[in-house]
C-alpha cells in the first residue's frame, strides 16, 4: 500500500521520466510481446473458465485419457477425465496469483529491509546483510521443499513460503542502491533539514532506487511461477483437486508414454507465462536503464 | 590478505551458525518426526515408539537437541542417520560424488556453449544469431528444467529409443561409455540454464572488452583479429565469469536436486529428497551445511581468484 | 486372568500355532507365481548357479533386523539371517534354527503354555566359520530387551524370563503369561551373532548393522549406497539352496523406471511396490516373463474420526457407504485389480467372514438416509443439522497418486449427496504424527493391516482402550467404542480354541461392518512379475517382502 503511494509521489515529482521509459518500453520488441501475451494468459484465466463448457473439476471416469484435438475436450483430459483446457486456466488463476502475491510480499519485505540495511549501514547494516547471505545460501528449493514438507500446503502458505525464500535480492539490489545514494545532498540537505529518518528512507531514496525495484519485482514474479511449478511438481505444493500448473504436472510423468499431454500442456503454459515475465522484466531494465546485474 | 582471509573466515562461521539455526528450527518446530512413518508398521506399538523416540533423544527440549547436534558438529562428528544409522558424513560424501560428475560435466558444456554463443554474439552484434541466441537465453532460463527433462525423457528415450530414461549407469554394465550415455541428457538438461547464464555475460563481458582502448589498440597495430579475439577479449571477459561460477553454485545445486529427481541420479539431491521424506533431520541438517559451506567457499573462491588475477582489484 | 484356556494355542495343528492362519481356500486365491512352483518339472541345480537382480523401489538400509526398519529391508533380512523357526504361506511353521517347531505334543511348550524349550541344530554355522549355539539365540532374545538397544518391537519377549542356555542345542525359558500370538513374533525373529555383535559397546552403531553376519543362505559382500546391494552364496547354508551365486537388490526409486527396467530385463525379479496396476495389462503380454496379481494383507477404507459431530450418527456414515462407488474406483483406478471387502480381515484368512452384507452404490438410498436423520440442504447445498454442517476434511499422504484421484472421485460424489469434502493431503512424516495418532483428522483414506504380527488379534485397532486421543497407547484413532466388540476382544484373545475364537472374529467383523468407523473399500492386489527362468518364487501373504524363500530360487 506505500508502495503504491510512493509509485505516485515518484510519478508527480518526475513526469517526464513516465513517458520517455514508457516510449522505450514500447520500442523493446520481446517486452511488448512478453506484455501482451501476459495480459491475454490473464484476461483467458479470468473469464475462460466461464466460456468453457467444462468445469475443471468435473469428473468423468469414462472419458479419462482423451487426446487432445480430438472430440469435444481441445487439450484432452486427465487420469480422472476432466478437461485439460478447463483445469489450465483455473490452475492458471492459481499460478499466476500465487506469483503475484509471492512477488508482493517479497518485494515489500526485500525493499524495507534493503533500505533499512543500507541507510543506517554499520551494525545494523551488516547484520541484516549476513542474515540476507545466510538465506542466500539455502540452495532456494532445498529451503522451499524443507518447508513446505511440514507446513500444510495451501495456496497462502506456498506464496508465503516462495515470498519467504525470494525476497533476499531484492534486498541486496536495494540495499547496493541506497549506500550508493546515502551520501547524495539530497539525502544530505534532507538530514540538514531534519527530516525524520523514516521520511528519508520511504520519501526521498526509495523513489530514486525505485527502477531497479521494479526490474526485480517483474523477475521476481517469474521466479515465483517457476519455483511453484517446481515445489507442486514434487508433490509438496498446492494440493488437488485444486490445480495449479506445476500440480498438474505432479504425477504426469507416470504418463509420460502412454499420456504425453498431460506433460506438454502445463509446461508450456508455464514456459510461456515465465518467459513472458523475464521478456518484461529485460525490457524494463533496457527502458529504465537499471544498473541491476541480470540473474 | 591474511585478516581479509581472517575476517572472511569469521563472517562465514557466523553465517554458518545461521544458516544451522534456521535449518534446525525449520525442520523440528514442524509436527510429525522420524518415527512417524512407522505408526503403521504391523506390530509396533505406540509404546515402542515412544520408547525410540526417548532413546534417541527427540524427547528432550529443542534447544538442547540443538546445541548437542552443534557440539557433536564441531568435533567433527555430523551426526548418524536415523534411518540406517551410518554416519551422515559418508552418506553424504557417496552421494556427493555422483552430484559432482553430473554438475561438472554439465557446468564444463554450459562454460563452452555459452562461452561460443556469448562471444560470436557479441562479435555479430545484432545479427540474427544475435538476437536467436538472447531470445533463446530467455525462454531457456523461463523453462522449468523438470519439464524440460521430461520432454527429453518422452523424446529421446520414449519415442526414439537412443538415450535410456534415467540413471547413473546400468546395473551390471558400468564401463565409461555406459556412464557417459547415461549422462547425456542429464547433464544437459542441467546445463541449459547455465547455458543461458554464461551466453549472457559472455556477451557483455566481451562487448566491454571490444570497446576498451587496447584492443582497439591492438587492432590498430595490425595484430591479427583471431590473436586479439583470444589474447585480450577471452582473458579479460573470463575474469568476471569466474565469480560468476562461484556464485552460481546454490543455483547449480537446486537444479541438480530437481534434475536428480526426473533422472533418477542417485546424487544429494535424491538423497535430500529421500531424507526429507523419512524426516531424517540428521542428514538434511548435514546436507544443508554441506551445500551452505560449498556456497560460502565458491564465493570466497570467486572473490580470491578475481583478486589474484586482476591486482587492481583490492580486497578490502 | 487368561490361564485357564490358553494352552490350546501351543497345540501342534497348524491352525491353532498360527495367528493368521490361511485357510486351504488360501491355495486358490493366491496362484502361485512360478506357475507351480517346487512341483514344477526343473529342478534346483547341485551347486549355486548364476545371479539374479531383484528390483526394489525403496533401499533397503537398516541391516540390523531388530532396529527400527521398514518392509524393504526384511528383503535383506531373509536373505542373510534365520529366525528359529519361519511362517510358509498356508501359515504352517516350518524348523530354521530350531530343530523342531515347539509344540505342546512335542514337549517344546508345556500344557498351560508358560514354558517353552527350543531344540537347535548342531550343523550351523555364522557366515565367518564360527558355530551356531544358543548363547546366540539368547542373545538376541536379551538384546531386544535391553533398555540401551533401540529395539524396534518388544511386544512378547518383554514376557520372557530365566533366559537358561541348557545346552549349546537347547534353550529354555517361561513366559510371565502366556502370549498367543509369540508363535508368530518368534517367525519374524532373526538370530543375530553373539560373537559379533554382543563384542560391540553400542549395539545401535555397530560396525555389524552394515555389514550384516548371519547364518542365511547368502553372505554379505557389498553395498553401493543409493544403488544396489550385493550378497553371495553361502555354501554352507544348513537348509535347502541356495541355488544362486550371486544375489543382488537394486535399488531403482521410480516405480515407472523400476517397470521399465524389469520390460527390458534388466532385472530378474521385480520386488517392492511391485508393477502399477496400469502397467498390468502390458506387463502380461510381454514374452519371456512370469506376471501375476496377488493379494496382501493390507485393506483400503475411508476412515473417520468417530467424535466428529459430524460422524457420531450412524445414518450418516451409512449414507457414505452408499455413495461410495467401490466398484468404479476399483475398476477405473485400479484396473479391477484388487478384490472389494466388507472387513479389515484378510480374505485369505482362515477368521474371514464371508457372509456379510454386500455394499450397495446408491445414491438415492443415501440422500434418502440423510433426509430421514434430519440432515437437510442449507442455502449451499450442503446438508445441515442441529447447526452441524455434513462437511469434513479428508487426508491422505501427498504422493500416492491413484488414491489422490480415488479421494476426488469421492469427493465429487459426496457433493451430489450434499456432503461437502475437503481434501487436505499431508507429507508422510506429518500425516503419520500427532495428527493421526492423536485423532487430529476428520476423515483419511488409508491401507491398514490391520493383524498384528500375524495373529487375528485386533485390539490394537478395535478395543475402545487403544485410542492415544483418550490416552490409550493403540491405533484406534478411528476412536471407535463399542462395548460388545471390546467384550469380544477380550474372549477372543483368551480363547484359544481356534473354532470358538473363530466366532468371536466372525461375530466383531459383523458388529463392526453395522457400526461403519470406517468404510472399508478393497484389500489390496499387487501385480508381481519375474523372468520365466527363475523358479522357485512363492508369494506369501504372511510376510512382508517378496525374497522369503530366496534360498531355493534358482534358474531352471
Amino acid at each position: 500500500m506505500s508502495q503504491s503511494e510512493l509509485l505516485v509521489s515518484t510519478r508527480s515529482t518526475q513526469p517526464w521520466w513516465r513517458s520517455r521509459t514508457v516510449r522505450r518500453f514500447a520500442r523493446h520488441r520481446l517486452a511488448m510481446f512478453g506484455l501482451v501475451t501476459i495480459i491475454i494468459l490473464v484476461l483467458a484465466c479470468i473469464f475462460g473458465p466461464f466460456l468453457l463448457p467444462f468445469d475443471d473439476l468435473y469428473i468423468d471416469l469414462r472419458g479419462r485419457f482423451s487426446p487432445p484435438f480430438t472430440g469435444y475436450h481441445f487439450f484432452g483430459t486427465d487420469p480422472l477425465g476432466r478437461d485439460i483446457a478447463a483445469r489450465l486456466l483455473m490452475a492458471g488463476r492459481v499460478s499466476l496469483l500465487v506469483g503475484f502475491a509471492a512477488m508482493l510480499l517479497s518485494t515489500v519485505f526485500g525493499t524495507v529491509l534493503g533500505i533499512v540495511a543500507g541507510f543506517f549501514g554499520g551494525r545494523i547494516g551488516t547484520v541484516l546483510m549476513r542474515f540476507v547471505d545466510a538465506m542466500l545460501s539455502f540452495p532456494n528449493i532445498f529451503l522451499l521443499l524443507a518447508m513446505a514438507a511440514f507446513i500444510k500446503p495451501s495456496p497462502i502458505m506456498i506464496t508465503l513460503i516462495i515470498a519467504a525464500t525470494s525476497w533476499m535480492e531484492i534486498a541486496r539490489i536495494v540495499e547496493a542502491e541506497v549506500r550508493s545514494l546515502r551520501e547524495r545532498d539530497f539525502v544530505v540537505a534532507a538530514r540538514m533539514l531534519g527530516l525524520s529518518n523514516s521520511h528519508i528512507m520511504f520519501r526521498e531514496l526509495l523513489p530514486n532506487a525505485i527502477g531497479p525495484i521494479i526490474v526485480a519485482a517483474t523477475l521476481t514474479v517469474a521466479r515465483a511461477i517457476l519455483l511453484e511449478a517446481y515445489v507442486s511438481f514434487l508433490g509438496y505444493g498446492i494440493q488437488p483437486p485444486l490445480p495449479s500448473w506445476g500440480n498438474m504436472l505432479n504425477g504426469a510423468q507416470q504418463y509420460l508414454d502412454s499420456a504425453p499431454w498431460l506433460a506438454i500442456v502445463p509446461g508450456a503454459a508455464i514456459t510461456l507465462a515465465v518467459t513472458s515475465f523475464n521478456f518484461i522484466g529485460d525490457g524494463l531494465r533496457d527502458a529504465l536503464d537499471a544498473r541491476s546485474d541480470m540473474l | 590478505m591474511f585478516r581479509y582471509l581472517l575476517g572472511r573466515f569469521w563472517q562465514s562461521l557466523v553465517l554458518l551458525l545461521l544458516v544451522s539455526v534456521i535449518g534446525f528450527a525449520v525442520l523440528n518446530l514442524a509436527p510429525g518426526g522420524p518415527l512417524s512413518q512407522f505408526t503403521l508398521t504391523p506390530g509396533m506399538t505406540q509404546a515402542d515408539l515412544d520408547r525410540i523416540a526417548t532413546q534417541m533423544g527427540l524427547n528432550r527440549p529443542l534447544p538442547v537437541q540443538y546445541l548437542d547436534w552443534l557440539g557433536h558438529l564441531l568435533r567433527g562428528d555430523w551426526g548418524r542417520s536415523f534411518r540406517d544409522g551410518r554416519p551422515v558424513l559418508d552418506i553424504i560424501w557417496e552421494h556427493l560424488l555422483a552430484t559432482l560428475l553430473l554438475m561438472g560435466v554439465s557446468t564444463a558444456i554450459a562454460i563452452f556453449v555459452g562461452t561460443c554463443i556469448g562471444v560470436l554474439g557479441a562479435l555479430k552484434r545484432y545479427s540474427i544469431f544475435d538476437y536467436a541466441a538472447t531470445v533463446g537465453a530467455m525462454v531457456a532460463l523461463s523453462i522449468p528444467t523438470f519439464w524440460f527433462g521430461l520432454i527429453a525423457i518422452y523424446i529421446f528415450s520414449l519415442r526414439l529409443r537412443w538415450l535410456p530414461a534415467g540413471n547413473m549407469y546400468t546395473i551390471g554394465h558400468g564401463s565409461l561409455g555406459d556412464y557417459a550415455i547415461h549422462l547425456i541428457m542429464p547433464s544437459i538438461v542441467l546445463a541449459l540454464v547455465n547455458i543461458a547464464v554464461w551466453s549472457r555475460y559472455m556477451r557483455t563481458a566481451t562487448l566491454d572488452v571490444i570497446n576498451q582502448d587496447f584492443v582497439r589498440t591492438a587492432r590498430a597495430k595490425g595484430l591479427r583479429p583471431r590473436r586479439v579475439l583470444i589474447r585480450h577479449i577471452l582473458g579479460n571477459a573470463l575474469l568476471p565469469m569466474i565469480t560468476l561460477l562461484g556464485l552460481q553454485l546454490p543455483t547449480i545445486l537446486g537444479g541438480a536436486l530437481v534434475t536428480e529427481t526426473v533422472f533418477t541420479w542417485p546424487g544429494m539431491g535424491r538423497l535430500f529428497l529421500d531424507s526429507l521424506g523419512y524426516s531424517d533431520y540428521p542428514v538434511v541438517m548435514g546436507l544443508l551445511m554441506m551445500s551452505a559451506v560449498l556456497v560460502l567457499v565458491g564465493n570466497l573462491a570467486a572473490d580470491l581468484t578475481v583478486a589474484f588475477v586482476d591486482p587492481r582489484i583490492r580486497l578490502s | 486372568m487368561s490361564n485357564q484356556s490358553s494352552s490350546t494355542i501351543f497345540r501342534p495343528t497348524r491352525r491353532q500355532t498360527l495367528g493368521m492362519a490361511i485357510a486351504g481356500a488360501a491355495g486358490l486365491a493366491m496362484p502361485n507365481l512360478a506357475g507351480a512352483g517346487r512341483a514344477h518339472a526343473a529342478t534346483p541345480p547341485s551347486a549355486p548357479k548364476g545371479q539374479v537382480i531383484v528390483g526394489f523401489s525403496q533401499e533397503p538400509t537398516i541391516f540390523n533386523p531388530h532396529l527400527v526398519h521398514i518392509e524393504v529391508d526384511e528383503g535383506i533380512h531373509f536373505s542373510v539371517f534365520d529366525p528359529l523357526f519361519g511362517v510358509d504361506p498356508e501359515g504352517n511353521f516350518f524348523p530354521a534354527l530350531a530343530k523342531e517347531v515347539p509344540t505342546v505334543e512335542n514337549g517344546g511348550i508345556s500344557a498351560d503354555g508358560l514354558e517353552w524349550r527350543v531344540k537347535l541344530r548342531d550343523d550351523v554355522k555364522w557366515h565367518d566359520g564360527k558355530p551356531f549355539t544358543a548363547e546366540d539365540v539368547k542373545f538376541t532374545l536379551e538384546l531386544l530387551v535391553d533398555p540401551k538397544f533401540m529395539s524396534w518391537r518388544r511386544a512378547g519377549h518383554e514376557l520372557i524370563q530365566e533366559l537358561t542356555v541348557v545346552s549349546p542345542t537347547e534353550i529354555s525359558w517361561k513366559m510371565k503369561e502366556p502370549y498367543a500370538p509369540y508363535p508368530s513374533i518368534l517367525a519374524a525373529t532373526f538370530i543375530v551373532p553373539k560373537h559379533i555383535l554382543g563384542a560391540a559397546e553400542d549395539k545401535n552403531t555397530a560396525p555389524f548393522n552394515n555389514a550384516p553376519i548371519g547364518t542365511g543362505p547368502f553372505k554379505w559382500v557389498e553395498r553401493t549406497a543409493g544403488d544396489h546391494i550385493e550378497l553371495a552364496a553361502n555354501t554352507d547354508y544348513f537348509g535347502d539352496g541356495p541355488y544362486l551365486e550371486r544375489l543382488i537388490y537394486k535399488y531403482i526409486p521410480d516405480l515407472t523406471v523400476l517397470y521399465t527396467q524389469f520390460k527390458t530385463g534388466d532385472i530378474d525379479v521385480i520386488g517392492l511396490q511391485w508393477i502399477t496396476p496400469d502397467h498390468y495389462e502390458e506387463a502380461k503380454a510381454l514374452g519371456g516373463t512370469s506376471v501375476a496379481v496377488v493379494p496382501a494383507a493390507t485393506v483400503e477404507s475411508l476412515s473417520f474420526n468417530m467424535e466428529r459431530p459430524q460422524f457420531k450418527e450412524l445414518a450418516v456414515r451409512q449414507a457414505l457407504y452408499y455413495a461410495l462407488d467401490k466398484q468404479t474406483i476399483i475398476d477405473a483406478l485400479y484396473y479391477g485389480l484388487p478384490t472389494p471387502t466388507e472387513t479389515y480381515m484378510p480374505q485369505q484368512s482362515f477368521y474371514y467372514n464371508p457372509d456379510l452384507p454386500k455394499q450397495e452404490y446408491d445414491l438415492d438410498k443415501a440422500k434418502k438416509l440423510l433426509d430421514d436423520a434430519g440432515w437437510v440442504p442449507g442455502s449451499d447445498g450442503i446438508r445441515v443439522k442441529d447447526g452441524v454442517r455434513l462437511s469434513f476434511k479428508n487426508s491422505t499422504t501427498a504422493g500416492n497418486h491413484i488414491r489422490e484421484q480415488a479421494q476426488q472421485f469421492i469427493q465429487q460424489s459426496y457433493r451430489d449427496i450434499g456432503v461437502e469434502v475437503e481434501i487436505s493431503n499431508l507429507p508422510p512424516a506429518v500425516m503419520w504424527g500427532d495428527y493421526w495418532v492423536k485423532s487430529q483428522f476428520d476423515s483419511v483414506v488409508v491401507g491398514i493391516n490391520f493383524l498384528t504380527g500375524s495373529d487375528p488379534n485386533t485390539s490394537d485397532y478395535l478395543s475402545s482402550k487403544s485410542s492415544p486421543a483418550k490416552g490409550g497407547a493403540g491405533q484406534n484413532t478411528f476412536q471407535y467404542a463399542s462395548p460388545e466388540v471390546d467384550k469380544l476382544l477380550e474372549s477372543g484373545g483368551v480363547e484359544f480354541e481356534p473354532e470358538k475364537r473363530k466366532q468371536a472374529y466372525l461375530k466383531i467383523q459383523e458388529i463392526v461392518r453395522n457400526d461403519l468407523p470406517f468404510l472399508p473399500m478393497f484389500q489390496y492386489a499387487t501385480v508381481r512379475g519375474h523372468k520365466s527362468g527363475v523358479e522357485g518364487i512363492v508369494p506369501n501373504i504372511n510376510v512382508r517382502i517378496d525374497s522369503w524363500d530366496v534360498a531355493t530360487w534358482y534358474w531352471s
